[in-house]
This record gives C-alpha cells, sequence and structure tokens, in this order.
C-alpha cells in the first residue's frame, strides 16, 4: 500500500476517532446526573463507583479525544482507545446477554443496548487498532514516517 | 369618587391576583405547586409516573420516598408529581384515578395511596383489583368519599390533562423527571438510586 494511502487512513482514523471521543463526552458532560442513571441501569457499579465514572468519563474522553487529533504519544493513546472501546463493547454484551435494557449512553441518551449497537461499537475499534497497529510498526520499522 | 377608586383597585388587584395564580387543574393542584416542600426551595424534582411501571416503583419507593423525608420535609427540595398513564399498561389509569382521587380528599390521602400503589404494584397488575390496595391505606370514611369522588366524570378531564402536560413537557417513557436549581433545568429519563440522587443534590446546595 502507497504512502498515501497510509497517510489517509492514518488522518482519518485520528479525526474519526477524535471527534467520536469529544462528541461522547460532550453529550455526558452537560447532565451528569442522566449519565449517573445510565450507567447504573447497567447494573455492574455500585453507587459511589457509578458517581464517580459519571464525574470522570465525559472528561476523560473530551481528553483523549483531543490527544488523538493533536497525534500526542500515538502508540499508547490509540491502543489505549482500542482497549477502552473494547471494554465498553464487553460491558454492553454483558448487560445486553443479562436481559438488561439498558440505555447505551454511548452518545447521549435515547438509544437501547442492540446487536446494531455492538456493531456499530465494533466498527469504531477498527480505526483504533489500524492507528495502534501502524504506530507500533512505525516506531519499530521507522516507515512510513515521512508520510505523517 | 373615593370608593369608584378603590373598586377599581379592588378590581385590579382580583385580576393581577387571577393572572399570576398557576393554572389550577381538575385535581385540585396546580400544574407547578409542590406536593411536599415550599416552592420557595432551591430545588424543585418535577416527577413524571406511572403507577403501573415497574421502575416507578423502584424510583418512588426507593428514590423519592427518602427525598420526602430527608430533603422534602426540611423545605430543602421541593416536590412535584405528575401522573403519566401509559397506554400500554392497562390497570395504570385506573390506578391514576385513584391517585386523583386521594389528591382531593387531602395530601396525606394521597401519599398514603400513592405508596400503597407502588408497594402493591404486583399485586394489582395482575387483577385489576384496586380498591383492597387502596382501602388498606385509608379509614372506611375515607374510602367511601373516595368511592364518591371517583364518580365525578372530572376525574377523567384530570388525567386527560395530566397526559396533555407530559406530552407537552415531550414526555416518551416514564419515570422521567426534570431537577430545577440555580436557573437550570436537568431533564433525566429513567430511575435513579436514593446515593446517586442524594450526592447530586448535595452537590446542588454547596
Amino acid at each position: 500500500m502507497s504512502k498515501v494511502v497510509f497517510a489517509i487512513l492514518h488522518w482519518s482514523s485520528r479525526i474519526f476517532l477524535g471527534i467520536m471521543f469529544i462528541y461522547a463526552g460532550y453529550t455526558k458532560v452537560d447532565n451528569p446526573l442522566q449519565f449517573a442513571a445510565a450507567i447504573e441501569a447497567y447494573r455492574l457499579l455500585p453507587p459511589a463507583a457509578v458517581i464517580l465514572v459519571a464525574d470522570w468519563l465525559p472528561w476523560f474522553e473530551i481528553l483523549l479525544g483531543a490527544v488523538l487529533i493533536l497525534g500526542l504519544w500515538l502508540r499508547h493513546t490509540a491502543a489505549f482507545s482500542a482497549a477502552l472501546l473494547g471494554f465498553f463493547i464487553a460491558v454492553m454484551l454483558v448487560t445486553h446477554l443479562r436481559g438488561i435494557e439498558a440505555d447505551c449512553a454511548c452518545f447521549g441518551i435515547g438509544e437501547k443496548i442492540s446487536p446494531l449497537t455492538l456493531a456499530r461499537d465494533t466498527l469504531f475499534v477498527l480505526p483504533a487498532l489500524f492507528l495502534a497497529l501502524q504506530s507500533r510498526i512505525q516506531a519499530r520499522w521507522r516507515w512510513p514516517a515521512a508520510a505523517f | 369618587m373615593r370608593a369608584a377608586i378603590r373598586s377599581a383597585t379592588g378590581i385590579l388587584v382580583v385580576l393581577a391576583s387571577i393572572l399570576q395564580s398557576p393554572a389550577q387543574s381538575q385535581n385540585g393542584k396546580a400544574n407547578d405547586t409542590c406536593d411536599s416542600g415550599q416552592p420557595n426551595a432551591p430545588v424543585k424534582i418535577e416527577i413524571f409516573s406511572d403507577f403501573q411501571c415497574p421502575a416507578c416503583r423502584t424510583f418512588y419507593l426507593d428514590t423519592i420516598l427518602p427525598i420526602l423525608k430527608e430533603y422534602a420535609s426540611q423545605n430543602r427540595v421541593c416536590i412535584v408529581y405528575h401522573d403519566f398513564p401509559l397506554q400500554m399498561h392497562s390497570y395504570a389509569r385506573p390506578a391514576t384515578r385513584y391517585a386523583i382521587a386521594a389528591r382531593r380528599l387531602g395530601r396525606d390521602q394521597w401519599l398514603r395511596v400513592c405508596e400503597a400503589l407502588y408497594a402493591d404494584q404486583a399485586l394489582w397488575t395482575e387483577t385489576g383489583k384496586l380498591e383492597p390496595v387502596v382501602a388498606r391505606v385509608l379509614s372506611s370514611n375515607e374510602m367511601a368519599r373516595i368511592k364518591k369522588i371517583l364518580e365525578d366524570p372530572t376525574i377523567e378531564e384530570s388525567i386527560e390533562q395530566a397526559i396533555a402536560l407530559a406530552v407537552q413537557r415531550g414526555i416518551r417513557s416514564t419515570p422521567t423527571f426534570f431537577i430545577n436549581a440555580n436557573g437550570r433545568e436537568q431533564r433525566v429519563v429513567g430511575g435513579v438510586s436514593y446515593p446517586i440522587l442524594k450526592d447530586y443534590l448535595e452537590r446542588l446546595f454547596k
């Protein structure tokens, strides 16, 4: 694959993931109580942990999105993004399999966990995995660094 | 001349008080008056709830009742309860009729009936037999009065008004509640446990 194609994939993945995380955080930060209610509906965490996650996760998502767009520590942030998205999917899958009708709360409220939301979020992992793998290869082989 | 000025002033005062008073609905409760707590409380919680909805039951019994005891009684929170019987629940409307009738008897009776309807939800959602559930928490005299009130056709009008208000506020599911504090309104779809709501309220009070 040419350097240009790699460059296009690299930038589109970074911008897509960055905007996605910033938007996801923005929809939650405005109404922390609603987000706390949504997390609690998963029936996985005690109230104290729900409050902690509801307080910090939205800001963390915004920060992660900004760092991805800026390309800072990309090898680590991309791998972390893939792991975080994988964790979200696992939590949603477990909740769905338990028969709990919880709201996904991925981008605001009003979207129940369904095979569709699971499939969509799985697709979101792909650009993160691409960035993580590419930045690792790039760090090892110093290729195709010139393109970026 | 003085008498004319006095009577004109009187008419103006009456008109102003009519214009200023909130719209009074048929169930004897203004749309935004507090069911518990005072209107000058720093936080107002408006709840839209359905007696037959299981999530509403948990939210009312586990969250709202402690809020009534801990916050509304100390005038830190004003609670406004709105009925929103969903069409999908066949006995929600009859249950709402009992609640509205109890509200017309008094706040205390209404609170007792609400708690009984939620606590015994599993009983009456199976059979639709609401009367024994309500009778358990009211005296025979109160029950006789409730039966009389239930014959009033304006009860149905009250339910329609309550549904219209919920639709106007864009409520699609129950429970949905609004927290008004510091000039800001937060809408929450679904219930939340008492420790989480308590933590949120305590932050608002700081």
